[in-house]
């Protein structure tokens, strides 16, 4: 598979994949980036990563505070918002009867 | 502090993120790349891009996976502009003619728009008035059409879709004009509108200056009062008049 191909497909979900991330805990930046990776996702660079999540919180669909730590530096936790889970619940059902058709069509050829 | 991370500060200072917000950014990507073990330039890419990205206001979106790098250069020509809610739509579609895309509308009611460099095609856009619980419905009522949300402004959701979806490959753009020289947009009736709000509070801080002129300490004070009130109410209402038809800058 090529890697131009995987990252146009994440440029249209990556977002909705964030938001998913933090629909059971908050999390800060780093954390984040390994969840999606543990999801198969591979490894989201923090030069992708933040500007979305800078997005999404100018969106008021993220809240985030900055909580300084005993050791080491600071981190910024990310939680989810009314209007993010919303809006997540909004765009994943969109993105799954996407999802749907794409699957119905490429089992349709890979079986002919 | 690494060069990198200096460097990131005095460029997000430009751009005009608060103190604060820089210097709490700066740790968190500091302890990024404390946890990761990455280079800073390798992790989070060019130090000028990955500023755009995290300024906010230069639409350089960059969710696929790349540096900052490559992400600027995928993502063309960036664009943030904004207009009154008797204009949006209109300037919208004119805009998009020219092979805008919306990505979003972001906090301050700007739409934040790039454009292919290589190959920029036409966009159609509309706008519906929603309450929230009602987006979904609206949403999907109109994806069968091509429609997707691009962004959204209290009530106000606004739907974008590629020229290709009604007039197929005619929608690329051979030659599209330089991108509008400027960013706010705002109609002759929204205007009319602010000069209404304007002229009532001159002319009532007028009347009520005139009444506290007798001399009277008490008449004096009433009309302070009344003088206060009465720009609170015509600021009050301006306010919610720019809330509801639009946006800053």
């Amino acid at each position: 598979m090529s890697t131009d191909r995987r990252a146009s497909w994440l440029k249209g979900v990556l977002d909705l994949l964030v938001l998913a991330s933090l629909t059971e805990d908050e999390s800060y930046g780093y954390e984040i980036s390994k969840t999606l990776a543990e999801a198969g996702l591979g490894q989201i660079k923090g030069g992708t990563l933040y500007p979305v999540l800078n997005r999404l919180e100018e969106a008021g669909l993220l809240a985030a505070e900055f909580r300084v730590t005993e050791r080491g530096p600071g981190r910024r936790y990310y939680r989810l918002t009314e209007r993010g889970r919303e809006t997540l619940t909004e765009q994943s059902g969109l993105w799954l009867a996407f999802d749907e058709s794409v699957r119905a069509m490429l089992t349709k050829g890979a079986a002919g | 502090m690494s060069d990198y991370f200096d460097e990131l500060a005095a460029l997000l200072r430009d751009r005009g993120v608060p103190a604060e917000r820089v210097a709490s950014t700066i740790e968190e990507l500091a302890g990024h790349v404390a946890e990761s073990g990455a280079d800073p330039e390798e992790e989070f890419g060019p130090v000028a891009a990955f500023a755009d990205g995290l300024g906010g206001d230069t639409g350089a979106t960059g969710d696929d996976g790349t540096a900052g790098d490559e992400r600027t250069a995928a993502a063309g020509e960036s664009w943030s502009w904004t207009a009154d809610i008797f204009a949006d739509e209109r300037r919208l579609n004119e805009f998009g003619e020219q092979g805008w895309e919306v990505d979003r509308v972001d906090r301050r009611g700007m739409f934040v728009s790039h454009r292919d460099p290589e190959r920029p095609q036409r966009w159609e856009y509309r706008r519906e008035t929603v309450w929230p619980e009602g987006r979904r419905a609206v949403a999907e009522r109109l994806a069968p059409d091509g429609w997707e949300p691009c962004g959204t402004w209290f009530l106000y959701e606004y739907f974008k879709r590629p020229g290709a979806a009604s007039v197929g490959p005619a929608a690329e753009i051979g030659s599209p004009p330089p991108a509008p020289g400027g960013r706010l947009f705002f109609s002759a009736r929204f205007l009319l509108i602010l000069a209404v709000c304007v002229l009532l509070a001159v002319v009532s801080m007028w009347a009520v200056a005139g009444f506290g002129g007798s001399g009277d300490d008490g008449a004096g004070f009433a009309a302070g009062v009344a003088t206060g009130a009465g720009v609170g109410a015509v600021a009050g209402a301006a306010a919610a008049l720019w809330r509801l038809t639009r946006r800053d800058r």
